[in-house]
């Protein structure tokens, strides 16, 4: 696989066109989606239900296929690769932080953050050193021998930003990452993932419909019947109503 | 990855401990009936065990151990004459009424012995000496015999119980007296009942009325003289049938008598089928509550192999978890299942009833079938996860 390319733009979609089942089931997701988003940017995507974001998330990370259009991640054209490449790719430069955490019950914290670091193949010494090192920086050292489960909703989820980003991938996918959490809550997750994220060598793209975090957006592409309707700087330009 | 493996099987601690359960049962099951089951098969050859000959000879229709056709007297001196035979001794058995004391009859196992060299005589006596059978209307019984022959006796607190024989105590066999003068250590028989050793000479008296009792020759070849070899002009020469005496069930060999005793009761008993009913059913129960746990676990764990999918995780590394996860549960359900297997062994040993002989083939083939059915559970996970879109964990 080739080197991610130094070009500004992190991610590019064009003309993606995304389907389910066929005959008179078939039900469109995406029609001719574009959207890009830049080096350094947060980008949320927002819109109804069913307006395909979640699609769209998972065509930008390479779990799903699209039938037609391009994605281009850091570069690299995923549209034309097989599962296998797909699956290092993902391996080696996306990190994902879940809706419901999927934090492994049964595993430690530490365990789970080691998680892909060990899929990367790193020794269980250096995953364990820098899994310990990003739970100090997500202010959790100190519970990392403990079980998930024994945390709040508020810590499960930095955990799991813990694990996304340990492996210091390119493009951070949030999905939906404070639906589970209250206001407050759900504000330091965000600014902590901003914060994080903060680097030109890095991109975040978040799926949301919770407009109480759109004010960490630096961009925010709002979608309608599978396209991307619009995209604005500014949360208040949004109705709010219509999300 | 293998070691979170491990980590994600001993957390969960309740399926844990039901897939081991599965796992052991069926482990101990197909373990201690087949141990079970050969151990009263090796009871088929117990006369090979006990006399201890090198060579036994018996009639060409004979098919096993237990089956004596009354060969002539004169058949001694042909195999005394055949080459490479340092001696021959002459070898009774049949089964024979016995008239206890108290007037009950019992059926025991007569075996008549050369009076000149005792070939073939037990080789442990817990009482008496071997030689005192030369004394006349004299025998030696079996430990397990005495106990089955002895005395009911009500003790003072009204309860009855069995008072074993003793030396010095007699019996009758075809209303001859029957002292007996040792009690003797042997393997018991596959039919129960009691081993009586006499001599051959006696054996004519006590089983009045046969005209030939002669049912085996045991003969020992000279020095250097190959057993297998010794038996084929024997044949030859003789006419009769020649057996070895080697116990080793798993050898091909069609002379060893105790391996043609054991298959005949294989093929001609429904013993096997009883047995191996119970093996296929710890094998079934194995798969079903195996099969089923295993599914489960990885049924609720699914959500996190489609997390560790997405986040870069390929089927292979997955499918080695699974089956990490499968081949350790098997290995523990397999040491719980053969441990408890052999702790009832024991005490069966002990009590020697029912026999136990875990043969080292059992213990590997326990393994095997323990390992197979955690493989057909790690595959039946593998197949479900391989069907789990990584995309899914995009839906909550």
């Amino acid at each position: 696989m080739s080197a991610l390319s130094a070009h500004s733009v992190a991610v590019r979609t064009r003309g993606i066109d995304m389907f389910f089942g066929d005959g008179e089931t078939k039900v469109t997701a995406l029609k001719q989606a574009d959207f890009e988003a830049n080096r350094g940017e947060l980008v949320m995507l927002v819109g109804p239900s069913g307006c395909g974001k979640t699609t769209l998330l998972s065509v930008i990370a390479g779990t799903l296929t699209p039938q037609a259009g391009t994605v281009e991640v850091f570069g690299q054209r995923l549209d034309g690769l097989g599962q296998e490449e797909l699956t290092a790719f993902r391996r080696k430069h996306l990190g994902f932080v879940f809706q419901s955490f999927n934090l492994i019950p049964t595993l430690s914290v530490l365990e789970n953050v080691m998680v892909p670091l060990l899929i990367q193949g790193a020794a269980q010494s250096v995953a364990e050193a820098k899994a310990r090192a990003i739970l100090e920086k997500v202010g959790l050292m100190g519970r990392e021998d403990g079980r998930p489960n024994a945390l709040s909703g508020g810590q499960q989820q930095r955990v799991a930003i813990a694990r996304a980003l340990v492996h210091e991938p390119s493009l951070l996918i949030c999905d939906e990452p404070t639906s589970a959490l209250d206001k407050d809550t759900g504000a330091q997750i965000m600014q902590m993932v901003r914060d994080l994220s903060r680097s030109p060598d890095r991109c975040v793209v978040v799926v949301t419909h919770d407009h109480r975090i759109f004010r960490f957006a630096d961009r925010i592409a709002e979608m309608e019947d599978g396209r991307i309707r619009r995209v604005v700087d500014d949360p208040s330009q949004l109705d709010a109503t219509h999300l | 990855m293998y070691r979170l493996a491990l980590n994600m099987l001993f957390g969960d601690r309740a399926k844990l401990a039901m897939l081991l359960c599965g796992l052991a049962f069926s482990a101990l099951l197909m373990a201690q009936q087949t141990s079970v089951f050969f151990g009263i098969m090796s009871w088929t050859y117990t006369p090979v065990h006990n006399i201890r000959a090198r060579i036994w000879v018996s009639d060409p229709m004979v098919e096993q151990a237990n089956d004596a056709k009354p060969l002539r007297d004169t058949d001694l001196y042909r195999v005394r004459s055949v080459d490479g035979v340092a001696w021959a001794a002459p070898l009774h058995t049949s089964f024979v009424q016995a008239r206890m004391q108290d007037g009950n009859f019992k059926l025991i196992t007569l075996i008549g012995l050369d009076a000149d060299t005792f070939a073939g005589a037990p080789a442990t006596l817990s009482a008496g000496r071997i030689e005192d059978l030369r004394l006349p209307n004299t025998v030696i019984v079996d430990e397990w015999g005495a106990q089955l022959m002895g005395r009911p006796v009500v003790g003072p607190d009204g309860k009855e119980t069995t008072v074993p024989l003793k030396v010095g105590d007699t019996f009758e066999v075809n209303d001859l007296e029957a002292r007996i003068v040792g009690i003797c250590k042997v393997r018991r028989a596959f039919t129960g009942g009691p081993f009586v050793y006499t001599t051959y000479d006696r054996t004519k008296q006590y089983t009045l009325g046969a005209r030939r009792t002669l049912s085996f020759m045991l003969v020992e070849p000279q020095p250097g003289v190959d057993a297998s070899a010794l038996c084929d002009r024997i044949e030859a020469d003789t006419g009769l049938k020649a057996w070895t005496s080697d116990t080793v069930i798993w050898d091909w060999s069609d002379r060893s008598l105790a391996r043609n005793t054991f298959w005949w009761f294989w093929k001609n008993t429904g013993i096997p089928f009883s047995f191996g009913t119970a093996v296929a059913l710890g094998l079934f129960v194995g798969i079903a509550v195996s099969g089923q746990t295993f599914y489960s676990f990885v049924l609720e764990n699914l959500k996190y192999f489609a997390a560790i999918k997405a986040m870069g995780a390929g089927m292979g590394v997955i499918a080695r978890m699974l089956l990490v996860q499968a081949f350790t549960a098997g290995l523990l359900g397999f040491g719980l299942g053969v441990g408890m297997a052999q702790a009832i062994g024991r005490a069966m040993i002990e009590k020697g009833m029912p026999p136990f002989v875990m043969f080292p083939q059992i213990f590997w083939a326990t393994l095997a079938l323990v390992l197979g059915i955690s493989l057909v559970s790690a595959v039946i996970g593998i197949i479900k996860v391989s069907r789990v879109d990584a995309a899914t964990v995009f839906r909550g």
